[in-house]
């Protein structure tokens, strides 16, 4: 099975000497190709940088990340952009849609980076938004859509480029229950298709609709394999 | 990213703010058509003066009293130069062909109940040849007229038509300051110079304005407000300008500082060159200031823009987006923001020189420099000041960012 993402002694520090804070302390962490895993943990445990890390927006202080098999701390600004662009989708808390655009215009903006010519554009804009049930809203502005299609809007633009890796960051975090199960459901229907998913989430309900959950406290992993099913004990245990 | 897609992704932007964009414009707007209009004004200037200047005839020379120092001491100029001296010029001076002391005074001119104002002009029979003005009827003031002293008057076309209206002046009296004066002629249409209308004139005799008009007002005899000479042809006009300042400096017994100015047609173009080049660099350059005041405009609403759009920049780069693309991206949005006001500016600038040209004597025209710089220079403009606003959009951290929620 190929490896996505390997941690290999990762340690990210904030600040200088006196005010030394160390987010990740010497974090070992492998994810498969395949996998649909939830990093979850307090406030402060450092979920969020490892994030960013796994997202390429912010490079280890020490220890490498080889993210499907490209050593990331040795990139620059130009490569990782390139990373971004192509291996990786994102998807926020807060959707991060373009407002003056319109839902095909998002969706085609990652195609816009990486040089895709308009009509290649279009048509894939359109497959992966009717993938996320939004086949009859491609001309709609984000203000004229709920929050729920906002987010699968954000989801289409996340795997337009086919990236290795579905990355979210509190995907449900500003939607209601209701709309919280419809885009669980789409990432788990693409993770049934092939695509790695990772998200982080404070929320055990939702973190129970993944495969694998990753326990962070105090900068380091400490449960690097729980079974979502049994995660209220072991939430109860780790905190 | 290739540069028409960050092109209409700019043009994206900017349509999705109009307000926020026009405004953002209207100081290279302003900026623009001010630089159009200022230069275009300016030669407009230059050049009617210029052309009043060559009217003049490439052979026609100027005396006038005070040395181009002390007349810009002084409103008044001193009165050194005299009737002696014009006929000292016309006899000792051998480039000249003619010669036309000139003293003048604005005075009433009446006729029977008409009354107007115009200015009186003592001369003699030179001044017609020296500068070309011709009689339509009648004669102009003679020789003997000078000899004598008779109150004889040629009139200007314009003061003709106002004393008399239809009626025949020739042979009538007017009454300039209470003496009678027998109208002799009249002179054709000369038209203005410098904005003076040289038709409102009346032409008398220069020994009879220096005895019974003005008055002997010189120490050194008769005072004469200036002297016109025409020299032979053109290429004796700088042996003439030499030899009349020896002359002068002769007879007015000069050591050190000229208490004259002998003036050509070609200095006469340099110094209106000099002055309208100046005030055409000088209105440029209030109009430059109002561009690049325009270009700290453009600056800061681009700040303002980096702050607010910070989540929309951190989402570019997460999806893709390097830091030379988002550098770029905002550059393009300065630039055409810049370029587009340059283009509105010109327009407009286009429109206030034809109007100008229109409304007044001026011949005011659009130069095509000016058009170029300041479409070249706002550009430029967006480009200078876009470059800030875009590094600081350019280096945001995504992370920084996207949790500015």
């Amino acid at each position: 099975m190929k490896t996505i993402i390997r941690f290999d002694h990762v340690s990210k520090v904030y600040g200088s000497e006196n005010t030394e804070v160390r987010a990740l302390s010497d974090v070992n962490l492998t994810v498969e190709a395949g996998e649909y895993c939830a990093i979850m943990g307090p406030s402060g445990s450092g979920k969020s940088t490892a994030m960013n890390v796994i997202g390429c927006l912010d490079r280890p202080t020490s220890g490498s990340y080889y993210l499907d098999g490209v050593d990331v701390a040795q990139l620059n600004d130009q490569e990782l952009a390139h990373i971004r662009n192509r291996k990786i989708g994102f998807v926020f808390q807060q959707f991060h849609l373009l407002p003056q655009l319109s839902a095909m215009e998002n969706v085609m903006l990652p195609m816009v980076y990486a040089g895709i010519p308009l009509p290649q554009r279009q048509q894939r804009a359109t497959e992966a938004l009717t993938r996320v049930g939004l086949a009859n809203r491609l001309n709609n502005r984000p203000n004229q859509l709920s929050g729920g299609q906002q987010q699968r809007v954000a989801i289409a633009r996340a795997i337009v480029n086919q990236p290795v890796l579905l990355l979210a960051d509190e995907p449900t975090g500003a939607l209601d229950s209701h709309t919280t199960q419809e885009v669980m459901a789409i990432f788990a229907e693409l993770n049934a298709s092939g695509i790695t998913v990772v998200m982080v989430t404070h929320e055990s309900e939702v973190a129970r609709l993944t495969r694998r959950v990753v326990w962070f406290r105090d900068g380091q992993v400490i449960h690097p394999n729980l079974s979502p099913t049994n995660l209220a004990q072991v939430t109860v245990a780790a905190v | 990213m290739d540069i028409l897609e960050s092109v209409k992704m700019a043009v994206k932007t900017l349509t999705a703010n109009k307000l926020r964009s026009t405004l953002t414009m209207l100081g290279i707007i302003i900026g623009n058509a001010s630089v159009i209009t200022m230069v275009g004004v300016g030669q407009g200037a230059q050049r009617y003066a210029s052309s009043q200047f060559e009217s003049l005839g490439p052979n026609v020379l100027f005396v006038i009293p005070g040395s181009s120092e002390s007349r810009n001491r002084t409103l008044d100029a001193p009165r050194t130069l005299t009737l002696e001296d014009a006929k000292a010029i016309a006899t000792q001076v051998p480039t000249v062909s003619g010669v036309a002391p000139q003293l003048q005074t604005q005075q009433a001119v009446v006729y029977s109940n008409r009354s107007t104002s115009a200015l009186i002009l003592g001369t003699t029979p030179d001044f017609s040849s020296v500068r070309t003005f011709d009689v339509a009827n009648g004669r102009f003031i003679s020789d003997l007229d000078v000899q004598r002293g008779t109150r004889s008057v040629a009139l200007g076309p314009d003061l003709a038509k106002s004393l008399f209206g239809a009626s025949d002046p020739l042979g009538q009296t007017i009454r300039i300051k209470n003496i009678s004066f027998q109208v002799i002629g009249i002179m054709e249409a000369k038209g203005a110079f410098l904005g003076n209308n040289q038709d409102d004139v009346a032409y008398i005799p220069l020994s009879t304005m220096s005895d019974q008009i003005t008055g002997n007002t010189s120490p050194y005899g008769t005072e004469v407000t200036f002297i016109s000479i025409a020299a032979r042809d053109e290429n004796s006009v700088g042996a003439a300008q030499f030899q009349i300042t020896n002359l002068l400096r002769l007879r007015h017994k000069i050591v050190t500082d000229d208490d004259f100015t002998v003036r050509t047609q070609k200095d006469a173009l340099e110094v209106v060159g000099n002055v309208a080049g100046a005030l055409t660099i000088m209105l440029a350059a209030i109009a430059g200031i109002s561009l690049f005041v325009g270009g700290i405009g453009i600056m800061n609403i681009m700040l303002v823009s980096v702050r607010e759009r910070t989540q929309e920049i951190g989402l570019r780069k997460a999806i893709g987006a390097s830091q030379d693309d988002i550098l770029v991206q905002f550059i393009i949005e300065a630039i055409i923001l810049a370029a587009l006001g340059g283009a509105v500016g010109t327009l407009i600038g286009v429109g206030g020189v034809t109007l100008v040209s229109m409304v007044s004597p001026l011949k005011a025209s659009v130069s095509p420099a000016a058009v170029m710089v300041a479409v070249g220079v706002s550009s430029g403009i967006g480009l200078f000041f876009g470059v800030v606003p875009a590094r600081q959009a350019a280096k945001l951290d995504p992370i920084v960012a996207l949790r500015s929620a």
